[in-house]
């Protein structure tokens, strides 16, 4: 039961998710989410080999230039702008948060273990579980952390679990399909970061724990 | 392509004549024409559906309109026509106030036409992914309209709006792939996305998969209807934007979230799992209901209340779909939608008056506004479901087909909280049109402001007091 | 008496004497790449062999406070060391001497940091006994990524017998490779917690009073302080050499690693971690003490994937 190159590069994508959880760091965080984009566009390019379907190149493609590079330089401009670099945590510490994703890595292999099996190609129960350890590292990074750009990160760990796992899971989404959620996203982020300067702006901090004025 | 581009040409338009530095009264006037013109050529386009001489129109593949899909988008560009009109009056008013934000302005009309834009598509969608795209689109453009004000409360309200929404999206996407692997595990089947053909092979469809991608699709289309443990963005965004931002989320956005967990219940019920298709969204419903019409007794901001009282109806219009009563699901939608544009906008109007969204700083509205004020107690009542009103026949309907299905406990826990917030909304409604007003409060033209709240609330009277809506929507 | 095989003399003759230099060797190349980094020439790189020689020939200055516990502790440390480097894998080519079981290991460490605490407590010396609550704190926050990882690596063999756990298994797949490569790392960064180095405590500042193990030591003099800087270098060593033994165990999946090249291994696995704990060690700055357990947090994150990865192959398998 040795691993394939796929399954190595997707268990890699999910542990940087995990170190993610635990970096205080914003700009050690959105090296990561490169990163980690990029390999995940590295098992889309390998898979359109082993499928045969061309359109995973383009995909892979779009991947690199539109996620790997510009939404992390987007992101560390709007940093380096803002001129916030870390993000302390809100109740949860970063590395006990660390540890729950660890945790939460196991229990999602027993998720995808219940899944149901297929003949596809780069479908395994190691791809299952780094997609939806991805997810949930993510859910982990939004609800533990403070400030505004690192929920941005967290959302955007989130969608990468939900694309390994329609990557590897199904044989692919349609390319439409594929290109509108990436255009969605994109579009996504940069509103989101827009409102982050407006956050600057207007509250002298990003911290959004403290957005409470609002309530019932 | 071009079947595709006939249905976005006019929103099109409208966003670019919006972005013009023209004279603001003629854009605005401008793009509500646009919009009335897209709601008669929706119209003429849908025609044949709506008639029921063909089933279904393909526009594109993926792109199709079935009938309550054409009744819904017909709806969807009523309620933004209308809210965008009576916008020339509100933003007038609101530019004599705060001058300078002629561009806020024009931003605001440029998002209403990606909005309807977006909402158009989820109506016609035949296609899961697309649908996804559609409704994450919506939410994008809607940002702008909740953001509009740009004070600290509403740069608030957008970020929650934005984050928690799109997170919820993120898990509808998750849902969807599930259910796309599951046509894939079907027997020699190659995988669709499609809903037209996830319907037709539904009892080959890989239970489990399938289960796991409704319950997260329930869960994600869920949180963008504001039902009820997902709900905490919802009054926060619709008391931060402006009257005729609240009347489109609250009219248009809800009803179009609502459609795709329609559609998503209609595939699991083809599939034959009328416990999972039925079951779950009747018991999400009457839970919302309950609690939004506890959460309603607190309320201090006016649009709040309304806001509060739009999870309700998302609720009442979920055990709808829990049903499985097409007919019973657009009319509910179509009478909420109708009522509470109108109330939005009139409270829009009330508050430009009153300068205040406090339910204690309103006051009197009846000596200074009498037009207003009674309108607004009648839009209460039409949204609150009392009789004559449209809501009032389809909620009638609806406790009846419970009863029919021996639902009681369903019918009790509605019959609660409709009563419960039938008292609450008329004890603040009463509070805001009775006693004096403070001396600081504007006095308005009131007839311009009036006019379209009017038509509505005319209209969902008639829906209630005729048989024709139900005739209309008679569905297959 | 059982007949000599002439491959164990061989294994012995290399064995003594690495006992000696090597510890010698890896503090000094520690201390050579910090000084070098610093543009100092530094010390030579067996500088400990001579200050051991210096201490030894020079008298001992003793508290009146003490009892035989601070006496005897040197002494008691540097044996439990020696037994430690006899029956811990640290080396591929030690002789073998029967098997021992890997808790037994981890929990003799454990006894020497806590006679090393005694003793600190015991010279009555207010400095010595900050540094002994220090390191109290640290071997608590540290003990579960130590205990976590060796765990992993004994569920991975199915066994906690050491020379059961350190066979070098002959097709081991990719999984084992990992469990080897996070425990690996687990004990790696819990090491540095264990020796008080870099992130966690500087030793090279003279500030006693922020010190773990130096100020534990402030009491000690003439050949007790020889025996305690010997038996420091000699503890560095063999945990570095336990995770190089890890780490050559991330191989086989890839390559079969022949006798030699695993003797050679060994030998360069460990001079390679003093080098790069140099250089780590001049880039890096101490950590405030309560940004500490934010470090251990990381070996203990090794340790909990790699008994993760442990245990789900032994449900798959």
């Amino acid at each position: 039961m040795n691993l394939d190159l796929i399954e190595l590069v997707s268990i890699a994508a999910a542990l940087s998710a995990i170190l993610m959880a635990g970096s205080t760091h914003l700009s050690m965080n959105i090296a990561l989410y490169s990163l980690q984009t990029f390999l995940l566009s590295l098992a889309t390019y390998s898979l359109a080999g082993l499928r045969a379907e061309s359109h995973f190149i383009w995909v892979a493609l779009a991947i690199v230039v539109l996620k790997a590079l510009g939404i992390p330089l987007f992101l560390h401009w709007i940093m380096v702008k803002i001129g916030v670099n870390s993000d302390p945590g809100t109740t949860l510490a970063p590395p006990l948060a660390m540890h729950c994703c660890v945790l939460l890595m196991g229990l999602s292999y027993f998720l995808a273990q219940s899944l149901p099996s297929s003949s596809l190609e780069g479908h395994s129960w190691a791809n299952a579980t780094a997609a939806i350890s991805l997810l949930l590292s993510g859910l982990i990074l939004m609800l533990t952390r403070r400030i505004a750009l690192s929920q941005i990160i967290g959302f955007l760990v989130i969608e990468n679990g939900i694309y390994l796992f329609a990557l590897t899971q199904t044989s692919g989404m349609p390319l439409v399909v594929e290109m509108g959620v990436l255009l969605d996203v994109l579009v996504g982020v940069m509103i989101s970061g827009l409102l982050v300067f407006r956050i600057q702006r207007s509250f002298e901090h990003i911290d959004v724990t403290q957005l409470t004025e609002l309530r019932d | 392509m071009d079947s595709l581009l006939k249905l976005i040409l006019l929103p099109l338009l409208a966003a670019g004549l919006s972005l013009l530095k023209l004279n603001p009264a003629l854009s605005r006037g401008g793009v509500s024409l646009i919009f009335w013109s897209q709601f008669a050529y929706l119209i003429y386009l849908l025609e044949p559906v709506l008639l029921g001489k063909i089933k279904v129109l393909t526009l594109v593949p993926g792109i199709a309109a079935d009938k309550i899909g054409a009744l819904f988008a017909l709806l969807t560009t009523l309620v933004v026509a209308t809210a965008m009109t009576h916008a020339c009056f509100f933003f007038q008013n609101e530019s004599q106030a705060e001058p300078g934000s002629e561009e806020h302005v024009r931003i605001f009309y440029f998002s209403a036409s990606l909005l309807l834009m977006a909402m158009t598509f989820v109506c016609f969608c035949d296609n899961l992914g697309y649908l996804w795209i559609a409704i994450e689109g919506t939410t994008l453009a809607s940002a702008a309209l909740v953001f509009h004000s740009r004070t600290k409360h509403s740069l608030e309200a957008t970020w929650k709006y934005l984050i928690i929404c799109s997170v919820g999206i993120a898990f509808a996407l998750f849902g969807t792939i599930l259910i796309f692997a599951s046509s894939q595990q079907a027997v020699d089947a190659v995988g669709t996305l499609e809903i037209s053909g996830l319907m037709a092979m539904a009892p080959k469809l890989n239970y489990s998969l399938l289960r796991l991608g409704f319950v997260f699709c329930l869960l994600g289309y869920g949180t963008k209807a504001g039902i009820f443990p997902l709900h905490s963005w919802l009054p926060d965004a619709h008391s931060e934007a402006p009257a005729p931002g609240s009347a489109m989320l609250s009219g248009g956005l809800l009803n179009c979230a609502l459609l795709a967990i329609f559609r998503l219940s209609q595939i699991v019920l083809s599939a034959g799992h009328e416990n999972l298709a039925l079951k779950l969204p009747l018991v999400m419903g009457v839970l919302s209901v309950l609690a939004a019409s506890l959460f309603l007794v607190r309320q201090s901001g006016i649009k709040r209340l309304w806001a509060y009282s739009s999870i309700e109806n998302v609720g009442i219009i979920l055990c709808a779909i829990g049903l499985n009563a097409p007919a019973l699901f657009f009319l509910l939608a179509l009478n909420h939608s109708l009522a509470k544009t109108a109330i939005f906008l009139l409270s829009g109007n009330i508050i430009q008056v009153c300068g205040s969204k406090q339910i204690h700083d309103i006051k009197g509205v009846l000596a200074n506004s009498p037009v207003w004020a009674m309108m607004l107690a009648v839009s209460a009542f039409a949204v609150t479901g009392a009789p004559p009103f449209g809501a009032f026949v389809s909620e009638w309907g609806l406790l009846a087909l419970c009863a029919d299905k021996g639902y009681w406990w369903v019918v009790a826990s509605l019959l609660m909280a409709l009563a419960l917030s039938f008292v609450v909304v008329s004890y603040h409604v009463s509070r805001c049109i009775w006693g004096t007003p403070a001396p600081t409060y504007k006095t308005l033209k009131q007839l311009p402001g009036a006019f379209f709240p009017a038509l509505l609330i005319i209209s969902t009277l008639l829906a209630g007091t005729t048989a024709l809506t139900q005739k209309l929507v008679l569905l297959p | 008496m059982k007949e000599l095989d002439p491959n164990e003399i061989y294994r012995w003759l290399i064995f003594l004497p690495s006992l000696l230099i090597l510890p010698a060797l890896v503090l000094g190349l520690l201390r050579k790449t910090k000084a070098r980094l610093q543009n100092r020439i530094g010390a030579p790189l067996f500088q400990l062999l001579f200050d051991l020689k210096k201490l030894s020939g020079k008298g001992e200055t003793l508290s009146d406070a003490i009892s035989w516990i601070f006496r005897s502790t040197a002494a008691l440390n540097l044996s439990m060391l020696l037994l430690l480097s006899l029956v811990c894998p640290w080396l591929v080519f030690k002789p073998a001497l029967g098997t021992s079981d890997l808790f037994y290991v981890m929990y003799v460490f454990a006894a020497i940091r806590f006679f090393t605490l005694l003793a600190a407590l015991d010279s009555a010396s207010p400095f010595a006994a900050f540094g002994a609550s220090r390191e109290a704190t640290l071997s608590i926050l540290v003990e579960p990524a130590l205990m976590l990882s060796f765990a992993a690596l004994a569920v991975n063999a199915k066994s906690s017998e050491l020379s059961r756990v350190f066979e070098f298994a002959a097709n081991s797949g990719v999984e084992a490779s990992a469990i080897w490569a996070f425990a690996g790392m687990g004990i790696l960064l819990s090491s540095l917690v264990e020796l008080s180095r870099m992130p966690i405590d500087d030793p090279t500042t003279h500030l006693e009073l922020t010190m773990v193990h130096e100020a534990m030591i402030l009491e000690a003099s003439g050949r007790t302080l020889a025996l305690l800087e010997y038996g420091q270098a000699l503890r560095m060593t063999i945990l570095f050499g336990l995770v190089t033994q890890c780490f050559m165990h991330v191989f086989p999946a890839v390559i079969a690693l022949s006798l030699g090249l695993k003797v050679l291994l060994s030998f360069l696995g460990i001079l390679f971690i003093a080098i790069s704990l140099g250089i780590f060690e001049v880039l890096s700055v101490k950590l405030r003490w309560r940004r500490n357990p934010d470090f251990i947090a990381y070996a203990l994150t090794m340790g909990l994937l790699a008994s993760l990865i442990a245990v789900g192959k032994g449900l798959l398998s």
